[in-house]
């Protein structure tokens, strides 16, 4: 696969820069109305935070045709006074640049690794290139503590609104932190700061031609760090505020390509969450406050009315998987009606790990099995918004608390049962 | 004298068939040669197969595969392994007693070998698209079935039967052309069948499946007006 520190233009910009401390990278496609927000407030946070250390800003582009790129190279902080900033600014050098390599997320991360790598950085942070809610702010919690050196890895850690975020919630962060031993709240946030070193260790991961580099590099990058004893922590950025995706894109499709991710993480780190017993917190930066969310309409009748097609209509699919047992307290589910449906913690964990056993023995096509559980994820979702409905964020947390108990609980069958 | 001339005809005869004989059974030897060797050889494959498929956990693939269910709705109730142990052992068994009988340098026999391995081809890939067309229609029924259930179809699973019989029907008919097994036959029958099963879905979902139509329609207008789904489950 080729470098992009191969390429003669990027060659050439390598050279004159020489070395940076730190390097932003905010991988595009398409997105020439945001990043213009997300460049000028790296470039403020830069100034404000980090005024002594030399900076390079990559953006990483899929092939955008919306002049994304020309955006990000013309991009200035225009009024400095307004930002609080009195000393000079040199301008931050910028690499606006398509990366090499299968289209996906994973491939653009790749490219701010290589350049990090020759630049050799310090720290490097990534920022999604469609964030609304991105404040200078955000620089300095996710780089400052691997600059402080008491970090390897820093985590976002958001303030959303308790329906949102959902297969975190119920999937994969109980799974990971029962897995892995350590609290991590947003595993796959997608905003991250971590060490040059660990960039390194990254680069040097053979990867790049797999689903990782399409879909899966926000799990893939926090499994790594915690799995091969990076420091891990999480930084408190606030609400994140997004471009909405596309509202018709296919639940089970974005099902299919974490859970994916993770089961196959579990595939090759089998020796560390074996090892693994309890879990502790991560060291968490930055002041929490209280955050306004706007109001979520969620369609609790259609989730209930998907489940109980799967119940219907997998029948066969779900006792494979699951056993004679669990699926009979699935099939007594489907009986309830929708205001007294309650979906216990229990039995989800131990579906879960039902669906990690059934990967790891190939039972099915990884794709047909993961998307076969999307009825199942709806019905559990659906009782949590039917229990959560009047509780505050904190209720809600303390729930998703209780969870990931269980799933610590329950973790001896994953493992008297993974051959 | 006389006597010498019925004694020449009646050892004649004999003589006759013992030439022939003498120069028959090296033929006969042979060909005994071959099936004893060949009976020998095919039950060393037999065990050694036998041994390979255990290893590789054959009949729970066959499980997984659905091939054991398909065999026990043939009524074939022995394990898939040793179903196939035994197809392979009869086959080599079969092969073994046509080359035998190729020994034996009898016309007939020659033709009847030839136009054997002839057709043996044909037998090998009606097998293949048979195998490989049941884990096509299987794989590309489940895809259908777990595609309409997450988006909340309520006849997922008829249409996924739907799918696969029609795949099934065109795997049989291709094996069945593969086999020159009455070709025009085999053609004039899929036809019929394959656009009888489309027109019967066409009729039950266009005329059957107004009142249907009309509350999906009604439901997915509803659904956009109140309702709405806002979580963002990522």
């Amino acid at each position: 696969m080729t470098k992009i520190v191969e390429r003669q233009e990027i060659r050439t910009i390598l050279d004159r820069v020489g070395s940076a401390d730190i390097v932003v990278g905010i991988p595009s496609f398409n997105n020439a109305r945001t990043i213009g927000h997300v460049v000028r407030a790296v470039q403020a946070g830069l100034a404000k935070y980090f005024p002594g250390h030399k900076a390079v800003l990559v953006n990483s582009d899929g092939g955008s045709r919306d002049g994304t790129m020309d955006v990000v190279r013309s991009t200035r902080i225009e009024d400095q006074a307004a930002i609080l900033v009195h000393h000079r600014i040199d301008p931050v050098p910028v690499i606006a640049t398509p990366y090499e390599g299968i289209p996906g997320k994973g491939s653009a991360f790749r490219a701010v690794f290589e350049i990090s790598d020759a630049l050799n950085a310090k720290a490097c942070a990534v920022v999604d290139s469609d964030l609304r809610s991105i404040t200078p702010e955000w620089v300095e919690l996710l780089l400052k503590p691997v600059l402080r050196e008491e970090a390897d890895f820093v985590a976002p850690l958001y303030h959303r609104h308790k329906f949102d975020g959902t297969i975190t919630n119920s999937i994969v962060y109980p799974l990971t932190r029962a897995l892995y031993g350590r609290r991590v709240r947003q595993p796959i946030g997608g905003d991250f700061g971590f060490s040059g070193k660990l960039a390194r260790f990254y680069l040097a991961k053979d990867v790049w031609g797999t689903d990782v580099a399409r879909f899966g590099i926000d799990i893939w990058m926090t499994t790594t760090a915690v799995a091969n004893g990076f420091t891990v922590s999480q930084s408190f950025l606030g609400a994140k505020i997004h471009d909405t995706k596309d509202p018709g894109a296919d639940l089970s499709a974005m099902l299919y390509q974490v859970v994916n991710a993770t089961f196959g993480l579990m595939e090759t780190y089998p020796e560390v969450w074996k090892k693994a017993q309890g879990s502790e917190p991560v060291r968490t930066y930055g002041f929490q406050y209280a955050v306004g969310l706007e109001h979520v309409n969620v369609n609790v009748e259609r989730m209930l009315g998907i489940f109980r097609e799967g119940l219907r209509n997998l029948r066969e699919i779900w006792i494979a998987v699951l056993g004679q047992g669990d699926f009979g307290e699935v099939e007594a589910l489907g009986n309830t009606g929708d205001e007294a449906f309650h979906f216990p913690r229990g039995l989800w964990s131990r579906i879960i790990y039902d669906y990690a056993l059934a990967y790891h023995q190939r039972r099915l096509p990884a794709e047909h099995l993961i998307k076969s559980l999307t009825p199942l994820y709806l019905g559990r979702t659906a009782s949590f918004v039917l229990e959560m409905r009047d509780a505050d964020q904190s209720g809600a947390e303390e729930e998703i608390e209780r969870l990931c108990e269980e799933f610590e609980k329950n973790k001896e069958y994953l493992l008297n049962n993974w051959k | 004298m006389i006597m010498q001339d019925f004694l020449t005809l009646v050892l004649e005869p004999f003589r006759e068939v013992f030439a022939g004989f003498k120069r028959f059974a090296p033929n006969m030897l042979a060909m005994l040669t071959i099936l004893i060797g060949g009976l020998v050889f095919a039950r060393i494959v037999r065990a050694l197969l036998r041994k390979a498929l255990t290893a590789l956990s054959f009949d729970a693939w066959s499980d997984r595969m659905g091939f054991t269910v398909m065999m026990r709705k043939g009524d074939l109730w022995t394990k898939p392994a040793e179903a196939v142990v035994r197809v392979v052992f009869w086959f080599l068994v079969i092969f073994t007693i046509m080359i035998g009988l190729s020994a034996l340098k009898v016309h007939a026999v020659n033709t009847l070998v030839a136009q054997f391995f002839l057709y043996l081809p044909r037998v090998l890939s009606a097998v293949l698209i048979l195998v490989i067309g049941y884990v096509a229609a299987g794989f590309l029924s489940r895809t259908v079935l777990i595609a309409l259930v997450n988006n909340g179809y309520h006849y997922a699973k008829v249409l996924a039967e739907a799918v696969r019989l029609l795949l099934i029907v065109l795997i049989l008919a291709m094996a069945l052309e593969q086999l020159q097994v009455a070709p025009n036959i085999v053609v004039a029958a899929f036809s019929i069948i394959f656009g009888g099963i489309v027109i019967a879905l066409a009729i039950a979902f266009g005329a059957g499946g107004i009142e249907a139509a009309r509350r999906i329609i009604e439901k997915g207008a509803a659904e956009k007006s109140e309702g709405k789904d806002d979580i963002q489950h990522l």
